[in-house]
């Protein structure tokens, strides 16, 4: 049996581990939504995401926008991907433990070789640490697995005023095998979980 | 001057980079070791810990102190300061003091009624500044740029000790966006080590062939203090390497790219589309060419109302799928 798997599943269910403290429920009960594929609620952080990455698409295809508090930050990477192709869906089997799993997303920008994904703070950088804090996402490795011609994975990430940026490549990137294989370790003595997974997420041939 | 990717020289390629660790590690020394003993190197000393490196190792190197911000200004405009192939400011995180210092007094609005700094405003004017400042020294006078700054034990969410800069306001994020190498100094065994690829503890930065731990030599008075020089020369080699591979698949993912761009343009209906689809495959791709020329093809099919067909590996009119 072949079941998909994603970035956004291995990361809510990382997060049920990484949470701040006293999230652990909440963390719980959103990897359960996404393993069950229930639509996620859009909230202010996820719309705010959405509206500046369609200002920066905007920016790099050369539209006319009406210059507002988010304008430098989204200009910054822009610049960046201008010239890039978006949305690229990305696909490749991956075989962990004898299991089959189809590995797909969504990637940001792809161009010459290198995957962009854009990150939204509504904190200013002021307030943030941010360096390092996409080193233990699956998103890079999962994508660099997906696209092997690509050699790089970009975080371009921006407070709507600055730009920090964080590279993967494959040499500093876990393998995405260990990941789904750490998440399938912790599902399979999760037997009512597991089941889910199973009937959800299960790949018709 | 346009020059082709195969031209570009490397030998005078500067670098920007980021040291920190904790106290006493040895990092002014470390940063003042491109050229012999310092030779190169000018020192913006702005805490003073000069007097702490042994004299040896600083011997040629140029130490500028200031008192303000604006000392640090024209001191940069001195011919110590042209002659140096790389600047080392020792600390970051004291520049960022320095500049509060000076948007304190020179701009009305980073005082709030109180007297107080007005982190809001103020660290809006340090900001701009400092990216003036770095792009100053980087782009207009082509120097190697060190940023020193020390650092605080953190504790992770399970308790797990994490390294953090030690720097007010968002430099601290955006300096590793313009840099080339970020190493965390620390020692392991009797070994004092640059590590340049991130772990649990510590984020670290490397390229053009720098990763993991680099060892750095035990300083004796007859040792010279040369180690940012290897390094530098070390990376220019492997970007002259690397090179010589990326300037022809550059060549080849810009050739397919464009051709595919006219190809696409052309594309109407169904059968052009999949006329398209055939002599894309065809073209020399490298790099991600083939994906990227995949994803405009259909974009532009989705405009035209078509869809990819899997069975029939063909666009077809309609809703098909």
């Amino acid at each position: 049996m072949k079941t998909r798997i994603t970035k956004t599943l291995l990361d809510a269910w990382a997060y049920t581990f990484d949470c701040y403290e006293g999230g652990e429920e909440d963390a719980m009960n959103d990897f359960i939504k996404t393993l069950n594929r229930e639509p996620i609620e859009e909230t202010e952080a996820i719309a705010n995401g959405k509206a500046f990455e369609n200002l920066v698409w905007d920016m790099a295809e050369g539209h006319e926008v009406t210059p507002g508090k988010w304008t430098e930050g989204a200009r910054k990477i822009a610049e960046i991907v201008k010239g890039g192709q978006w949305q690229v869906h990305v696909a490749t089997d991956v075989t962990v433990n004898g299991r089959v799993f189809w590995l797909h997303g969504f990637c940001d920008v792809v161009k010459a070789g290198v995957i962009y994904d854009i990150k939204f703070k509504a904190k200013s950088f002021n307030q943030l640490d941010l360096y390092g804090s996409y080193r233990g996402h699956s998103q890079h490795s999962a994508y660099l697995r997906c696209l092997p011609e690509a050699y790089e994975f970009v975080y371009l990430v921006s407070d709507g005023s600055d730009l920090y940026t964080e590279a993967y490549n494959r040499r500093t990137s876990r393998p995405i095998e260990e990941i789904i294989g750490e998440f399938m370790s912790w599902l399979e003595s999760q037997p009512d979980l597991l089941k889910i997974y199973e009937e959800k997420w299960r790949v018709e041939e | 001057m346009i020059q082709h990717g195969y031209e570009l020289d490397f030998s005078k390629q500067t670098f920007g980079v980021i040291l920190y660790g904790a106290p006493g590690i040895g990092k002014t020394t470390l940063a003042l070791s491109d050229g012999n003993n310092g030779a190169d190197t000018l020192l913006i000393d702005l805490e003073h810990g000069i007097g702490r490196t042994n004299p040896i190792h600083r011997l040629n190197a140029s130490v500028l102190s200031a008192a303000t911000y604006e000392e640090v200004l024209a001191d940069l405009n001195t011919p110590e300061a042209a002659a140096a192939k790389t600047i080392v400011i020792d600390t970051a995180g004291s520049l960022v003091d320095y500049l509060k210092d000076w948007a304190f007094r020179t701009k009305q609005d980073a005082r709030t009624k109180a007297g107080t700094f007005n982190g809001l405003k103020g660290f809006g004017y340090v900001k701009s500044e400092l990216e003036s400042f770095v792009n100053k020294i980087k782009t207009v006078m082509n120097k190697n740029v060190v940023f020193i700054f020390h650092c605080d034990e953190k504790a992770d969410k399970d308790g797990n000790p994490i390294q953090r800069l030690r720097c007010e306001g968002s430099f601290r994020n955006t300096v590793w966006t313009g840099i080339d190498f970020g190493a965390y100094i620390q020692m392991i065994g009797n070994k004092r080590v640059a590590c340049f690829s991130p772990e649990d503890e510590f984020f670290a930065k490397g390229c053009h062939g720098i990763s993991g731990h680099v060892e750095i030599p035990m300083l004796k008075d007859d040792v010279k203090n040369d180690f940012l020089q290897k390094l530098f020369d070390s990376a220019r080699a492997n970007m002259a390497q690397e090179n010589e591979g990326v300037a022809e698949q550059i060549t080849a993912y810009k050739g397919a790219m464009e051709a595919a761009k006219g190809m696409v343009e052309g594309v109407t209906d169904a059968d052009t589309a999949n006329a398209c689809m055939k002599a894309l495959l065809n073209l020399n791709h490298s790099l991600t060419s083939k994906t990227e020329c995949a994803k405009l093809l259909n974009d532009k099919c989705k405009t035209l109302g078509l869809n990819f067909n899997k069975a029939e590996g063909a666009y077809v009119a309609g809703d098909a799928k």
